[in-house]
């Protein structure tokens, strides 16, 4: 397989956010209208989407059915189809069904288990594939599409991504300041924090030429990558998101030159943007008109990389993009190319990316310019070289892990204030890298790749009986940071230095996914060391198996 | 002042999760970011709920709050000032 050249090409598409379904959000955004407003219920402005509810299907799940529904009629791929894959993308699934009561989960909590119910709808012919990596998951469920499309398992993709809103997730960004009392601004220097807003959204990503929508517009490159800074706050320097950029445009072997827009995550908070500012400039796409998407619909989570690439779908075809609802002027330390009107674009050609809790990032590549993509480098092997799997105690859970954490002799006081799923996987990780370490592998090239059955569901527990308190101070920060299950890998990225790929799957049990996907980042020449396994952490019993892949 | 102090620290190492550390291992007025501790940003949301739970005491922005978190003195001053 030399000459491996698969074209990935964007077939249909649909959304709905909260300015209606696809026709009415481009519309809207083409009229620089906005669809958020304040809900007494929620006591902030938000933008939430009008769900017609379907008999049988939780919020979540119809908001996802209505828009594969979309894609998937009268097109001639089926899920039933051995060729096609389902991608799922979110970051809570249906947690406004979570109580605080720990002995009464109910099984549509397990984001897998609602997956398959949706997956059934279809007749699937194969397991969807579930991506949780906070608010990177809409862009990143791109990447791991355009990976196994590469791979040649699959021949479609369907990508579908959404969350619903709920009291469980607006009370954590509350708890975190990071709301903002006006409709948010994303770059202006009177930004003062983000709007939530929900949205689901559907992309099919088909690698057969005939089926795709015309012009053609292929999906060229992407990359995740990670700051290994902090599990909350941005990176300082934006060195994160720019690995990530400068890897999808090196994928689809273009320079800034290639570059006609930029569409960013933008959530307006200070610290995003300011990142976000340095990150794009040091990419050299400073001079690229640039937008971002959140003044019309909000942060609409693990819809937002989905909803958002689809919107850049629509302004590669008119060529101009959107303004950014909101903008004025900017005190970002490097100034973009930003502006509250309309924007024509040089170059049809996109760059799309996003950034989340965990120190992710992500960025595509989306190509209206009739080239082929670069064939894919498949010479490399990877090797295991450590494994080690946490092991069973008689001890409390608490009591086992202090003991552990205790005889490296580590004075890292973060420790302690970490959820018990991020202490089970950090003493793991410990033992692996004593058996083997990654100290000549550089960081950009080491990478982690997780998954489990219950995501958070073992924090999102603690975070919801704070939440059944009612406290007036409202929610714990240091608690709702760890309601995403890829914030236990972002810890290891902090400690262990790792800045490329980190990806967080959920399964109903180990299949293998994280193996085969760490080793095809080494094999693809994505990454030279990987950490991958099974992850799992639910009230007081772990399943912690994890490996280590190097090139050889 | 000394007993708030006292029980600031108290509730700091509680809620901040400060295992292994003793009251008398935090400085009242050593700088409260920084090395020792190391508390971070989800730290200092978290002081602002302490000062709410335990003293109804809100702090209005972050801009406000710089002084007021150089250390475990000046938090109990801000305290003594504000606590209705």
């Amino acid at each position: 397989m030399a000459d491996k050249r698969i074209n990935i090409y964007i077939g249909a598409t649909s959304m709905r956010t909260c300015l209606g379904d696809k026709a009415k959000t481009l519309a809207a955004m083409n009229n620089s209208e906005s669809g958020l407003k304040f809900a007494a219920g929620f006591g902030m402005h938000v933008g939430q989407s009008d769900v017609k509810p379907i008999d049988g299907y939780t919020r979540f799940e119809a908001m996802l059915i209505e828009q594969l529904d979309n894609v998937l009629e009268g097109a001639k791929i089926a899920l039933s189809n051995k060729d096609v894959l389902l991608v799922i993308s979110t970051t809570k699934g249906n947690i406004g069904l979570l109580s605080g009561n720990s002995d009464d989960i109910l099984e549509k909590t397990f984001i897998y288990t609602s997956a398959q119910v949706i997956a059934n709808r279809y007749n699937a012919a194969n397991n969807p594939i579930v991506i949780s990596n906070a608010c990177i998951s809409g862009v990143s469920a791109f990447v791991v599409a355009k990976e196994l499309l590469q791979r040649g398992e699959y021949r479609h993709v369907v990508i579908v991504g959404g969350d619903a809103l709920c009291e469980f997730i607006t009370s954590g960004f509350a708890s975190f300041k990071s709301i903002s009392p006006q409709p948010c601004r994303p770059y202006d220097a009177e930004r003062d924090g983000l709007t939530l807003g929900e949205a689901a959204g559907a992309v099919i990503l088909t690698t057969d030429a005939e089926l795709a929508e015309k012009p053609y517009i292929r999906l060229a490159g992407g990359a995740v990558s990670n700051d290994a800074n902090h599990i909350s706050g941005p990176s300082r320097t934006g060195d994160g998101l720019y690995f990530a950029i400068s890897n999808a445009m090196n994928e689809a072997a273009l320079t800034n030159d290639d570059i006609g827009f930029v569409n960013t995550h933008g959530t307006a908070t200070r610290y995003n943007d300011e990142m976000e500012s340095k990150a794009v400039a040091w990419a050299k796409l400073d001079d690229k008109p640039t937008n971002s998407l959140k003044g019309y619909i909000g942060h609409t989570l693990g819809a937002s990389g989905v909803v958002e690439a689809i919107a850049c779908i629509e302004e590669l075809k008119q060529g101009e993009i959107f303004g950014t609802k909101g903008y004025t002027s900017t005190d970002t330390p490097f100034e973009l190319k930003l502006s509250a009107n309309i924007q024509p674009i040089a170059r049809k050609c996109c760059v799309k990316t996003a950034s989340g809790f965990g120190g992710c990032n992500a960025a595509i590549v989306l190509d209206m310019m009739e080239r082929e993509s670069v064939p894919q480098e498949e010479n490399r092997t990877s090797r295991l070289v450590a494994e080690y799997r946490l092991p069973d105690s008689e001890q409390p859970f608490a009591e086992f892990i202090r003991s552990e954490f205790k005889s490296f002799g580590d004075s890292n006081m973060k420790f302690y204030k970490m959820s018990d799923m991020s202490k089970g996987l950090y003493v793991a990780v410990e033992r692996l890298l004593a058996i083997e370490g990654l100290e000549e592998i550089e960081q950009t090239r080491r990478a982690i790749v997780l998954a489990n059955r219950s995501a958070s569901l073992d924090a999102d527990i603690v975070h919801q009986q704070i939440l059944d308190k009612h406290l007036p101070e409202g929610a714990s920060p240091a608690a709702f940071v760890y309601t995403l299950a890829n914030v236990a890998a972002g810890e290891m990225c902090i400690r262990h230095k790792i800045q490329g790929d980190n990806t967080f799957f959920i399964e109903n049990e180990d299949s293998g996914l994280a193996e085969m996907y760490a080793r095809n980042l080494i094999e693809k020449n994505r990454a030279d060391a990987v950490i991958c396994g099974w992850c799992e952490y639910l009230k007081g019993k772990w399943n912690i198996n994890i490996k280590l892949f190097k090139n050889n | 002042m000394e007993q708030l102090i006292q029980e600031l620290k108290e509730h700091l190492i509680e809620e901040l999760n400060l295992e292994e550390i003793t009251p008398e291992d935090i400085d009242a007025e050593a700088p409260l970011f920084g090395d020792g501790l190391g508390l971070d940003s989800i730290d200092a949301l978290e002081i602002i709920l302490i000062l709410e739970k335990y003293y109804g005491v809100k702090l209005a922005n972050s801009a406000e709050a710089k002084p007021v978190f150089q250390s475990v003195k000046t938090l109990a001053e801000y305290i003594m000032k504000n606590r209705g």
